[in-house]
Parts: C-alpha cells; sequence; structure tokens
C-alpha cells in the first residue's frame, strides 16, 4: 500500500497547484478537501457539495480523479477500504511534503 | 547534489544557498533555495525594483487609467512601453507616460505642491480619464512626500475623479515582488467593494494574473464568452479601474500568475469567502485541465468539452507539427518566478522539450516548491541570478534555447544562443491553445535560425570571438 501511495504522491507532486498554496492553513484545507473528495469518486460515491469551497475542491478532485484512473490502473483493482486506505496515506505525506517538513519559510507568516 | 556553489560564486559563498540541482528521489523538504531574499552585494542581480513589479506589471495595465509617477522622469520612461500589453480601447495605457518629472528643488523644498499641480494637468488634458494611480518613487518617498493628503485633496475638488496611491518605493522591497504585494493588499483594503457590477450570467468570475501580453486576456475572454461566464474583472489584463473595483461579486477567482496576484486572490476568499482556483493558463493540456475544472465548478462540463474539442481540432495538429521538430532540445528558462513552473512540465508534454536550467529573478520558496516537484532531476535551478553565473550555467547545460527577458536576452544573443522574450514575447499571444502554439513557433523559429550562426562570421575573416 505504501508504494501505490508513493506512486499516487509523486504524481500529485508534478501536476497539482492546489497543494501549494501560499499559508499552511490554506495548503491543509486544499489537501483534505481534494483528496477526501477524491477518494469518495474513486470509491463510486456521491460528493456532497453544499459551499463554494466543496465545489471548488471538486472541481480539482473530479479532474484529479480521472486522470489517476487512467494514468494507475491498478486504482480498480482496489477494494474500497484499501483504496481508502492508500488515500489516507497520500493525505498524511502530502501534508508532510508540503505543510508539516515543507522549508518554505514563509508558510507560517500572520501577515501578508 | 544539494546546494551548488558555482565556480563563479567563489568569492560570494553565500551564493550556494540560491542555487540548486535536483537529483532523482530527492524533494522540497530537503532542499529548497533560499529566495525573496535581499541580493547579496557584489552578485550582479538581474531584478527590477519594488515601484517597477506594482507599475509595470499589474497597474500600468489598465486602460482607462493615467499612471501618475511621482518621481524624477526616469521611473516613468524605464517602466513604460517596455511590455506590450495592449487593450481594446486603442491602447491608451500604452500611449503615454506621466511623470511629475521630480527635480533638485523639489527635493529640497518639497515635491507636494508640483504632484498635485501635475494631477490637475493631466485630468485636464484628457477631460474624458477620470481615474488615476499614483505612485510614490525613492525619491519621493525619501523626502515624505505625502501623495494620499495630495489625492484625498484632488478627490475634494473634483468628485467625479478617483485616485488609487500606490505607496512603494523602489528601495521598498528586495525586488519587484513587493511592488505586486503593496499594490494587491492596497487595491483590495482601499478599493474593492466600492463598484457593484452588472451581473449578465449566472456564472461569474475575476481572472487574476494575466496581463493582456499581446492579447492573452483576448484568446481567454474568447473561451468565457463561448462559455457563458461572465468575467467581472481581469485583474488586470485589458480592465477599466472600476471593473476591478467589483472584484468581491465574482463567485470564482481563478488565478493564473500566483506571484505577482495571489494575495488579492487569498484575500478575496478571506474577506468575500470567494474561492480561488489556480491553473496555469499557458499549456495546451493545461489550458484543457483549467477548463474542466472551471466546467466542474459551474456544472457546464458540456460547454467545456465542446470548446475543447473545436479548439484541439484546430490547433492540436499545428502544434504536434513543432512537436515533432522541437522534441529532444534543451531549454532554460530565465524569468521572474512563475513561468517557470507554468512552463517546465507543459513544454515537455506538448512540445517533448526538455527543460534544463531556471532561474528566477523574484520567485518565492512556494515558487521553487512547485517548480522543483514539476521539473526535472539534474536541472539547474536559481534564485536572482547573475550574469557570471548564467555563462557557467550555459557551458554546463548547453541550452539549445533560452526563454528570458530583453536584459539578460541581449546577453544571451552576444554568445549567440537563441533567445525568445519570454517576459513580453516575440509574437505572442502565448496563453490558451493558440497560444501555445506561437510559443511552439518562436521556439522552433529561433532554434532553426540560421542567423546565429551568421552573427559568429567574421567578413573580415576568421571567426568572431
Amino acid at each position: 500500500m505504501t508504494r501505490k501511495a508513493d506512486e499516487l504522491v509523486a504524481y500529485i507532486q508534478e501536476r497539482c497547484l492546489w497543494q501549494f498554496a501560499s499559508r499552511a492553513f490554506d495548503r491543509e484545507e486544499n489537501i483534505d478537501g481534494v483528496l477526501t473528495l477524491m477518494g469518495i469518486i474513486l470509491s463510486g460515491g456521491s460528493p456532497v457539495l453544499k459551499t463554494p469551497m466543496d465545489r471548488l475542491h471538486f472541481a480539482n478532485a473530479n479532474h484529479l480523479a480521472s486522470e489517476v484512473k487512467s494514468a494507475f490502473p491498478w486504482l480498480k483493482e482496489l477494494h474500497k477500504e484499501d483504496l481508502l486506505s492508500v488515500i489516507s496515506g497520500v493525505i498524511a505525506r502530502i501534508h508532510v511534503l508540503t505543510v508539516k517538513q515543507s522549508m518554505n519559510a514563509e508558510l507560517h507568516q500572520q501577515a501578508y | 547534489m544539494p546546494m551548488k556553489l558555482l565556480d563563479c560564486d567563489t568569492l560570494i559563498p553565500e551564493r550556494e544557498q540560491h542555487v540548486y540541482i535536483k537529483e532523482a528521489g530527492e524533494d522540497t523538504t530537503q532542499f529548497l533555495p533560499v529566495s525573496n531574499a535581499a541580493t547579496i552585494p557584489g552578485s550582479l542581480s538581474e531584478r527590477g525594483c519594488a515601484f517597477c513589479g506594482a507599475k509595470l506589471v499589474i497597474g500600468g495595465v489598465l486602460k482607462d487609467t493615467i499612471q501618475m509617477i511621482h518621481g524624477p522622469f526616469g521611473c516613468a520612461y524605464d517602466t513604460w512601453h517596455t511590455k506590450r500589453y495592449p487593450s481594446d480601447n486603442d491602447n491608451f495605457q500604452l500611449k503615454y507616460a506621466w511623470s511629475t518629472n521630480v527635480k533638485e528643488k523639489n527635493v529640497v523644498f518639497g515635491a507636494e505642491k508640483l504632484l498635485k499641480k501635475a494631477i490637475l494637468e493631466a485630468f485636464d488634458a484628457m477631460p474624458t480619464i477620470k481615474r488615476m494611480f499614483l505612485y510614490t518613487t525613492c525619491t519621493t518617498a525619501l523626502i515624505g512626500d505625502d501623495p494620499k493628503a495630495v489625492a484625498k485633496v484632488v478627490m475634494t475638488e473634483r468628485p467625479d475623479v478617483d485616485i488609487f496611491v500606490v505607496e512603494c518605493p523602489g528601495f521598498a522591497g528586495v525586488s519587484q515582488s513587493k511592488g505586486h504585494h503593496v499594490l494587491n493588499m492596497g487595491w483590495i483594503h482601499e478599493k474593492v467593494g466600492q463598484v457593484e457590477p452588472v451581473i449578465t450570467s449566472e456564472h461569474t468570475i475575476n481572472f487574476i494574473g494575466d496581463y493582456n501580453i499581446q492579447g492573452d486576456s483576448e484568446v481567454l475572454q474568447r473561451y468565457w464568452h463561448k462559455l457563458g461566464i461572465q468575467v467581472i474583472a481581469h485583474f488586470t489584463g485589458n480592465a477599466t479601474y472600476d471593473e476591478c473595483r467589483g472584484m468581491h461579486r465574482a463567485q470564482l477567482n481563478v488565478v493564473n500568475c500566483a506571484r505577482s496576484a495571489g494575495y488579492i486572490a487569498n484575500e478575496l476568499k478571506k474577506q468575500y469567502g470567494i474561492p480561488r482556483l489556480d491553473i496555469d493558463s499557458w499549456g495546451f493540456s493545461y489550458m484543457a485541465t483549467g477548463l474542466r475544472k472551471i466546467g466542474d465548478f459551474f456544472g457546464i462540463q458540456d460547454k467545456v468539452e465542446a470548446l475543447i474539442e473545436e479548439e484541439t481540432a484546430k490547433w492540436k495538429p499545428k502544434l504536434d507539427w513543432y512537436k515533432e521538430r522541437l522534441r529532444g532540445k534543451k531549454m532554460a528558462i530565465w524569468t521572474g518566478g512563475p513561468r517557470l513552473w507554468h512552463w517546465t512540465r507543459a513544454v515537455e508534454d506538448d512540445l517533448g522539450v526538455r527543460v534544463v536550467a531556471m532561474a528566477s529573478k523574484f520567485g518565492h520558496q512556494e515558487d521553487f516548491e512547485k517548480v522543483i516537484a514539476r521539473g526535472r532531476a539534474g536541472t539547474v535551478y536559481i534564485d536572482d541570478g547573475n550574469e557570471l553565473e548564467f555563462f557557467e550555467v550555459i557551458d554546463m547545460v548547453k541550452p539549445d534555447v533560452i526563454f528570458t527577458g530583453p536584459r539578460v536576452g541581449e546577453l544571451v544573443k552576444k554568445l549567440h544562443i537563441p533567445y525568445v522574450n519570454g517576459h513580453a514575447y516575440h509574437n505572442g499571444p502565448y496563453m490558451g491553445f493558440e497560444g501555445f502554439v506561437n510559443l511552439a513557433r518562436d521556439m522552433y523559429n529561433a532554434v532553426n535560425s540560421p542567423l546565429w550562426a551568421l552573427a559568429g562570421h567574421n567578413i573580415q575573416g576568421g571567426v568572431q570571438p
């Protein structure tokens, strides 16, 4: 599972701008919002979109889900629990790369 | 390989923290160049000043606004006409330069009276124009002039005019980037929310961080029109002053240049709850991706797919023609910041071109996180590169073409290396589907031009050194 998560992380790092927002809180919101919705989409669920931010995350998640489905055929073979476990690993790793261990000194500046 | 001290930098070893060569398996938690930091004394920087970042990049683009520069005339002249951003009202903003033309006597006795006189003179000379950006410069900031007070007096005397003051002298920051920041924050705090736009569509956006360079905004506007999306404000390509005062009414902020205008998108989210969608509007595949996301946001996927199909049918064969001929070429990108990460994968995916070196003048660490994540292993990544570093990196990576600005472009031309203007373009627009074909065409023409070889030929005999 870790290897599968790493493959997805490498793909997301190369392709997605939402993980690199200016401030830590925006990055966290985007990572959790987009990847959680992507998990729902990939596992056949119906996302509930109540707010403009939900629709934003859906826009990013829907496109990413479609891309990773063709880039990583093994996704279709995973059971729902395994799929969500992989996504959970991806979320944790992207948090580490772009927030927790990021060397970007501006991430936590309070003043713009 | 971690951070790299180039041979030319042995006397300024601090530069090691600004140069990185990526190796396979490395990520940005291990190495990230220092950036948005003061230029190290002794390093021949290619940066511009903070005032330039506000005026030349963002404010000066507005098509119905006098750009009054309170300072010596050189500040106005040097930020006029060096970037080609046209407009659909006969290019008002490109025709004129306005300055208070401050002299030594004004430095001694103050220049506020001179400023008021210049403002009134400009409005009188252009009676149909009622909007003004007013900039301080190093000189007038140092003597302590108060342009906001002067603007207030003028707006009281003439209620039909509106003036936005940008207090960002050249020395205010380490690079152009500070000017972007000051203008963004001033605008959101002082002007956004003052005008209520007329809403004509159920889908509305602000398109942020596009400056209509050689018609970029016009290309994108055609897409928005076909999709039935109303753009409340382009920030600031082909835009009016008052359109940008109504930005608070958009449903979505679509951001291209996150460096020059990410601040206002963040603030619009914070203050008005408008979500921010970052896209790349350079790049054939990227453009389709961006449009699909907008389609998903508004639920207009069918319209988006029809547009992509139409544009692909029209432009993809041309793009592929260039791709066949450019595949494997090596490219260097030495621009401001965001174009590094906008272009590095786009040229690789769409044109088969490898980016082997990138230098940013004013990018922040956020920009380096993006570009290192997207860029290749083996590629050189430089913050605030200096001239000697450029020479050394050229020897190291031997690029076939370099996309950079006119300043560094002159240096590159003397080395007889093909150069394309990466700031104001050679023959744009470069955004959108057709734009990337234009970029490919300019790259192809540059790489295959016979002039570079001829330039090295000495007609008096022998080869030019």
